[in-house]
């Protein structure tokens, strides 16, 4: 098992959280939705696991790099 | 009589120089992950197919009178094939004193030197594998003087941009001339976690700024190439290094008095692919796969993407349409919804003056609502930047097409047609444009009607609403304002079509883009 982080690749904010904590993730689902220049921007999981953390909440702003999840894989 | 003892020395003179700098030299580079220059020719080009010129350079020592050794000349180069046609190679040799310049009567290549000679009078592709760290202040203490910066030929290196295809594939750790001219490409390929290139290495920064980094976390590929795009692309390792230069030139006409080649393809051209009807999605803030896209409507396996982590809002990449190599350039929704920030407008700059110099026609598939916006953007000279690539395409004279898939606004969205030219735009059925999106205008032009309403957040909506009435590109069609709308799954057929006729246009004008003016 290792943890691997999820970071935003846009800026933006989170618009709607799509998993929690504790959840079965599969590869290329959605752990979360970005909202970034009026388009709902979905960040996927790279690889099947388990959501271990989320970084953020809904309404947060998000920058480029930065951590919005840690995936147990 | 015969000059059999001479024959014998040039074949003991060539085997000291394929021993490079010895084999311990050659096992420490070696253990570094690290192929030499001679196992890099042979692993890039066509199976015994490199002629070397100037194997003989060197240093040799004498006993007696008797030729007892030769350390090579650091540079390895010569004329090859790939794929079966001729390029011009040549790189350091690391083992020697670490490929840094040796003093000969005429420089073998690097920064000019007869490697780039050859490739300019026989109008070849030339092909450097970097592998040295540039001048050395030991150099003073050798010639008792100090050396005015740049050497003659560098102006050959330019002079080459617009001529014939330049690749430099970063192979080591390329500091100061050698990264340098790393850049001076058409295209450029580092090797992940072996190869790094910066004005400076390591150390010059901690004297300079007090800063302690290691050479792949100052010049890595995760800098070089996904921040800073400094080099285009990168390589899992040197022999996928090779896959992408040959790849790339595939793609490439020999020089620019010729037109790229023809591949032949079993991919009809009119194949008409379902899944386009519903890739994009009704929803207009919800974003779609554009690379999919691409793959569906591109000859099958033909792509060959250029910076693909870098300025990822744009998509720039090399395909062929009916065997006819084509230039994509295609918005990426899922990136700044598509906007153009600084990086992808210089992505975009760049791959369009590519395509240009190389007669290799543009098809432009836009989905773009603007340049990007905000703070951040105009601190970064967004606006510049993106005119600049707008300039670029206004300048450009290789046929384009354009192909609205969604949003299509602004300065940006001018920046995909081909004003110089047949000026052929059409558009899917979700596609819409103007000046600038509805949401973003609405507020500013009826702000005084918003205000005054009893409820501002209903007229507001109800003016939205009004004037999207009028945002159907068949309106537009209507009025000839743009050339047509079709059936997303029949753009290959449609673009094959005019890619196809547009061939003989493009024979017309080989030759040297000459691009008079100032860009901004």
């Amino acid at each position: 098992m290792a943890r691997k982080e999820v970071k935003s690749e846009i800026t933006g904010s989170v618009w709607k959280i799509v998993k929690q904590p504790g959840d079965g993730v599969g590869e290329e689902d959605a752990l979360m939705i970005l909202e970034s220049m009026k388009m709902e921007i979905p960040v996927l999981a790279e690889a099947n696991g388990t959501l271990a953390e989320l970084a953020v909440k809904e309404g947060d702003p998000v920058t480029e790099g930065q951590l919005l999840a840690v995936l147990d894989v | 009589m015969t000059w059999k003892p001479e024959a014998e020395e040039l074949e003991l003179r060539r085997r000291y120089a394929d021993q490079l700098g010895g084999p311990e030299a050659v096992a420490t580079h070696h253990s570094k992950g690290r192929l030499t220059v001679r196992e890099r020719i042979a692993g890039l080009c066509d199976p015994a197919s490199f002629q070397e010129v100037g194997k003989l350079a060197g240093k040799g020592t004498y006993v007696d009178g008797k030729l007892a050794g030769v350390v090579p000349a650091p540079y390895v180069m010569g004329l090859a094939r790939i794929d079966g046609r001729p390029v011009a190679i040549g790189g350091e040799d690391f083992t020697v004193r670490g490929g840094t310049s040796w003093g000969s009567d005429r420089r073998k290549g690097g920064q000019g030197g007869f490697v780039e000679d050859l490739a300019h009078e026989y109008r070849i592709p030339l092909v450097n594998l970097i592998d040295g760290a540039g001048g050395s202040v030991t150099s003073a203490a050798r010639r008792g003087h100090t050396v005015f910066p740049g050497v003659h030929g560098f102006e050959r290196s330019v002079q080459l941009m617009g001529e014939v295809p330049v690749v430099c594939a970063v192979m080591g750790t390329a500091a100061g001339g050698p990264a340098g001219r790393a850049i001076l490409a058409h295209w450029s390929v580092m090797v992940k976690d072996t190869s790094q290139v910066f004005a400076a290495g390591p150390p010059v920064v901690e004297r300079s700024l007090g800063q302690k980094l290691t050479k792949e976390e100052l010049g890595g590929a995760h800098v070089a190439v996904d921040m800073a795009g400094t080099i285009d692309n990168a390589a899992r390792d040197e022999a996928d290094c090779f896959a992408m230069i040959r790849r790339y030139l595939s793609y490439m006409p020999g020089n620019v008095w010729e037109l790229p080649p023809v591949a032949a393809t079993d991919d009809p051209p009119d194949r008409r692919e379902e899944a386009l009807l519903d890739i994009v999605p009704r929803e207009r803030r919800q974003p779609y796969n554009m690379r999919k896209l691409i793959a569906l409507v591109v000859d099958r396996d033909s792509t060959f993407e250029i910076q693909p982590t870098f300025g990822r809002a744009i998509i720039t990449l090399l395909a062929r349409m009916n065997g006819k190599v084509v230039g994509v350039i295609a918005n990426n929704p899922m990136v700044n919804g598509g906007a153009m920030d600084v990086k992808a407008a210089r992505k975009q700059t760049h791959f369009l003056q590519l395509c240009d110099t190389f007669h290799i026609p543009i098809i432009f598939l836009v989905d773009v609502p603007g340049f990007m916006v905000g703070l951040q953007a105009e601190q970064a000279a967004t606006l510049r930047e993106g005119m600049k690539s707008v300039y670029a395409a206004l300048q450009a004279t290789v046929p384009m097409l354009t192909v609205v898939i969604r949003k299509c606004y602004g300065m940006a969205g001018m920046g995909t047609t081909d004003k110089n030219g047949l000026d052929f735009k059409i558009a899917w059925p979700s596609a819409e444009w103007g000046s600038l999106p509805v949401e973003g205008g609405v507020a500013a032009a009826y702000r005084r009607e918003i205000e005054s309403a009893p409820d501002p957040q209903k007229r507001l909506r109800e003016l939205e609403a009004e004037l999207r009435a009028y945002a159907s590109p068949l309106l537009t069609a209507e009025a000839f304002a743009v050339e047509d709308v079709i059936d997303p799954r029949e753009t290959r057929a449609y673009l094959c079509r005019f890619i196809d006729a547009m061939q003989g246009r493009l024979a017309t004008t080989v030759g040297v883009k000459l691009r008079a003016g100032v860009p901004p």
